[in-house]
């Protein structure tokens, strides 16, 4: 397993998504695309967790690791602040014309376009954000 | 993230590199805003040194589309590597702004 530690602040933003392409190159074999639909699903959660999930609260932390199968890799991205369950919430609307093109909405949307599952359990231990992306294209 | 401007003569050129998150998004839409307020309207923003956009980035694009066009000029989409025209396909953002293969063929383009 691969795993690290950094604080909810977006600085740490680049060093996950370097993160997932270290442990990936490590792991090996895995296709470029792959690796960028990881970078941005973690990015548009950690985001999430980093505006809204410590709103408010001292900055704290949030721990990302990798797993990976031969079939699938595995992200856990857990926070201890205020729970932020990424619901799949309506599509923004993608054919709307400039003017009522939606400004946000986007983050969950893509972390749905690009997972294969999404699980999410909160406790008073903490939040736990889990994707599954299937890599093997076999 | 690090931005480059490059004056033409039908547009101008916006060359951006590293990647646009949550962390450096702001500084973009605030560049982008201050150059189309100095009536730079016709902008190629140049992506093919863009590793990485998130919807943050998204946004920004979006905001300074809309200036843009408000003022009656344009901004077009250069060099997107596969990663970011992933990105503006998912938004859909394909469908209100033509995205090109490289600056040149997006300038070509306001001069025709």
């Amino acid at each position: 397993m691969y795993q690290i530690t950094r604080s909810a602040a977006l600085r740490s933003l680049p060093e996950f998504r370097k993160y997932i392409n270290l442990a990936c190159s490590q792991r090996g074999c895995i296709a470029k695309q792959v690796i960028g639909d990881l970078q941005l699903a973690v990015d548009e959660a950690c985001t999430n967790i980093i505006t809204h999930g410590y709103n408010g609260m001292n900055p704290g932390s949030i721990i990302l690791s990798l797993e990976f199968t031969d079939d699938w890799i595995e992200v856990t991205i857990t926070d201890f602040g205020l729970a932020f369950e990424p619901s799949p919430a309506p599509a923004p609307n993608l054919e709307a014309g400039l003017e009522d093109r939606p400004t946000g909405g986007f983050g969950i949307f893509f972390i749905y376009q690009t997972m294969d599952q999404i699980d999410y359990t909160s406790n008073l231990y903490g939040n736990r954000l889990t994707f599954i992306k299937k890599w093997n294209p076999h | 993230m690090d931005i480059n401007f490059i004056e033409k003569q039908y547009a101008d050129i916006v060359q951006v590199s590293g990647s646009v998150d949550a962390l450096t998004a702001s500084v973009l839409s605030d560049y982008l805003s201050l150059k189309i307020n100095q009536d730079h309207t016709n902008l190629v923003l140049d992506l093919s040194e863009v590793e990485f956009m998130s919807s943050a980035g998204l946004r920004s694009v979006l905001a300074a589309l809309k200036e843009c066009r408000n003022k009656g000029g344009d901004l077009l989409i250069a060099g997107a590597q596969p990663g970011v025209e992933k990105v503006l396909k998912m938004s859909g953002f394909t469908s209100i702004l033509k995205i090109f293969p490289d600056s040149e063929n997006a300038l070509a383009s306001f001069s025709a």
